[in-house]
């Protein structure tokens, strides 16, 4: 994608070579950086995730109070449900800890999920696809119904019970067991985009011209076939890890994420929730954990958006 | 058409079979077993323990445990035990259901009337109003909507609409729990529908808001489609008027996608049942699901899994077969 020598780019300067006016070569890196660009609010939210990526890669650098031990005051009290002030940015919670430390470990969490099952769900989904894609017959047939199966699951229902046994399985390592899951729940859409471009593009002169020259299956399907359908591979692993961290976020609110006291922000705004509908005033302690999920999966959905605005020049660009 | 629909309900069945198989799987795969709280009572003699271990047939193998649930379990319609018993107590897990199935469905109805009712004519009307201030602001809106969880938007129309309103009104809107209040039998014919609609509003519209902001966006892309076909410009050209134009021409082709993303989306509303019942206290499938996962008690999970599979099976079969019914164009083969 990033080679000037490949692609449209050439082409144009070798038009406005003949026509006599020098212009800059546009490669299909810089089209795709102009029209991302554009997209306003995939822009704002690039800035927001590297904000909240940073802030989480980084927790353990950062002043940041034990976010897993409750805090006292000078006379040894604990300070529970304090509202937010210049200290406890967040607040704390009902058992004194420090709100804003637990929804940056928290986001730890939901992230490190999040991602893992974004990985698994692209390298399984593009595998799958490409193989029944590029190959067809039999294969095909019993890939897409493994897929259509797996597609056909009632997703939350699935996960909540999977989650329930799987957390008893991989004590201590809660959150990869969820990303396993999750990614083997999720791959299935992609899988089928897939298949689709590859079904389409094996057809494609420069395959043929590919497969003349001696190339190996392997080859032709990583170097030649793959890169062409990497758009709709990276716009569907955004839009997934956007409905992963919502998935986790709902599996740890019912209490089938991460053991507490390990953050996790479904985990927090259950128990804010709890907290606030008893009357006690507390709104801090449900609106950080819910806003920072809010504004996380808002960002990925946004930055999804843009990428496919600006990776797929066919489809309208639709201002927000 | 007709092959079809066998094949697809053949892949159904295979579907189904797997989906028993995941769950009873996973259920079964924990060191904990129902038995567990019995096991751990000293009060409970040797003798009960083994005797419940057989009652539930438990002293079986695992396949052997799930062939025998299997072979029950369709056999639904020929005696009232078929679903087995639940671990929690002894009662027939069919009964279970049957008692829990009434309020979900009450659920799901209202929430997809809503959704429907809402989320079309929104989407039809920002189509119209393509690139207004209300438009843009709701376009905005049902993208937040789309990347809320499900279980922040039920606790927050709790916070605000129940607990803050009643706070500063002085009158109680909404309830936060249940299905009815307890004196519900005392009350008078109005009395009892305005207690089930303060019961229902705030549940149903926590499920009904995600709906209502895809449908809302899905509509507008489609009245947006017809409205820059060929067939249109031709009306228009016509000389017919723009109410014409858009009620007999537009609103009847635009309408046609929406049926099948409504029938797939009755899966996703089940799902979203199960959070949204478990947070307002709602006596449904859904919370007898996670109380059932809980106590490890399988019977019970298996029978509302494979309800729900049912219902997913069914409704994407629907969802395909109204492609070809509703647009003459789509073949099956």
């Amino acid at each position: 994608m990033t080679e000037p020598s490949a692609g449209p780019g050439a082409d144009d300067r070798s038009l406005d070579l003949a026509e006599g006016i020098s212009v800059e070569p546009l490669t299909q890196w810089r089209l795709f950086r102009t029209r991302f660009v554009r997209h306003r609010l995939a822009m704002v939210s690039v800035v927001v995730l590297g904000i909240i990526v940073g802030a989480v890669l980084f927790a353990d650098a950062l002043p940041l109070a034990n976010p897993v031990r409750g805090l006292s005051d000078s006379t040894g009290r604990l300070v529970n449900l304090l509202s937010p002030r210049r200290a406890y940015w967040f607040g704390t919670d009902d058992l004194g800890r420090d709100l804003f430390s637990r929804v940056i470990y928290g986001g730890r969490t939901s992230l490190t999920v999040a991602g893992l099952t974004g990985l698994m769900v692209a390298v399984f989904g593009t595998v799958v696809g490409a193989v029944a894609g590029y190959y067809g017959g039999w294969i095909d047939t019993v890939l897409m119904r493994f897929t259509d199966l797996i597609l056909s699951l009632p997703l939350l229902p699935v996960a909540i019970v999977a989650a329930a046994s799987l957390r008893e399985i991989f004590q201590g390592h809660e959150a990869i067991a969820l990303a396993v899951l999750l990614g083997t729940l999720l791959w299935g859409s992609l899988a089928r985009i897939v298949r689709a471009e590859f079904l389409s593009l094996r057809e494609k002169e420069f395959v043929e011209s590919a497969r003349a020259s001696g190339a190996r299956d392997r080859r032709i399907i990583f170097r030649h076939i793959l890169p062409n359908a990497l758009s709709p591979i990276i716009v569907n692993t955004t839009l997934v890890i956007g409905s992963a961290i919502i998935l986790e976020a709902a599996l740890s609110f019912l209490g089938f994420g991460v053991r507490p006291p390990t953050p996790a922000w479904g985990q927090m705004a259950a128990d804010g929730g709890r907290v606030a509908v008893t009357g006690s005033g507390a709104w801090w302690f449900v609106v950080f954990p819910s806003a920072a999920l809010i504004v996380t999966v808002l960002a990925v959905n946004f930055l999804g958006d843009g990428l496919r605005d600006a990776l797929d020049p066919t489809q309208t660009i639709e201002r927000r | 058409m007709f092959q079809y629909v066998i094949r697809r309900l053949v892949y159904g069945v295979i579907t189904l079979i797997a989906l028993s198989v995941i769950t009873f799987w996973l259920m079964n795969s924990t060191k904990g077993d129902a038995l567990d709280r019995l096991k751990s009572n000293p009060r409970i003699t040797q003798e009960v323990i083994q005797q419940q271990t057989e009652f539930y047939g438990l002293d079986k193998s695992k396949p052997q445990q799930y062939l025998t649930w299997a072979k029950n379990f369709v056999q639904v319609w020929n005696y009232p035990d078929a679903w087995g018993r639940s671990f929690q107590g002894t009662q027939k897990v069919q009964q279970l259901v049957y008692e829990r199935f009434g309020g979900t469905l009450r659920l799901m109805t209202t929430a997809l009337l809503m959704a429907v009712l809402i989320g079309i004519p929104l989407g039809i009307y920002q189509a119209l109003k393509q690139y207004s201030f209300f438009d843009q602001t709701m376009t905005f809106a049902s993208f937040v909507t789309y990347s809320t969880p499900i279980f922040v938007l039920a606790i927050g129309l709790q916070i605000i609409l129940a607990l803050y309103l009643e706070k500063w009104t002085g009158v109680k809107f909404f309830y936060t729990s249940g299905m009815n209040s307890v004196h519900y039998a005392d009350f008078s014919f109005w009395g009892r529908i305005g207690d089930t609609v303060q019961h229902l509003f705030l549940p149903s519209i926590s499920i009904a808001l995600i709906s209502i902001a895809g449908y809302s966006r899905f509509q507008r892309a489609s009245m947006l489609d017809v409205m820059h076909s060929d067939y249109l410009r031709t009306a228009k050209a016509k000389g017919l008027s723009r109410r014409t134009v858009i009620v007999k021409h537009a609103l009847r082709n635009a309408l046609i996608p929406i049926v099948t993303l409504v029938s797939l989306d009755i899966a996703a509303l089940l799902g979203g049942a199960v959070i949204t019942e478990t947070i307002f206290a709602w006596p449904g499938m859904g919370r007898l699901y996670i109380t059932a996962i809980g106590a490890n008690d399988w019977p019970e999970v298996l029978a509302v899994v494979m309800i729900i599979g049912v219902m997913v099976v069914v409704m994407n079969l629907i969802a395909d077969l109204s492609y070809g019914w509703l647009d003459p164009r789509v073949r099956y083969d």
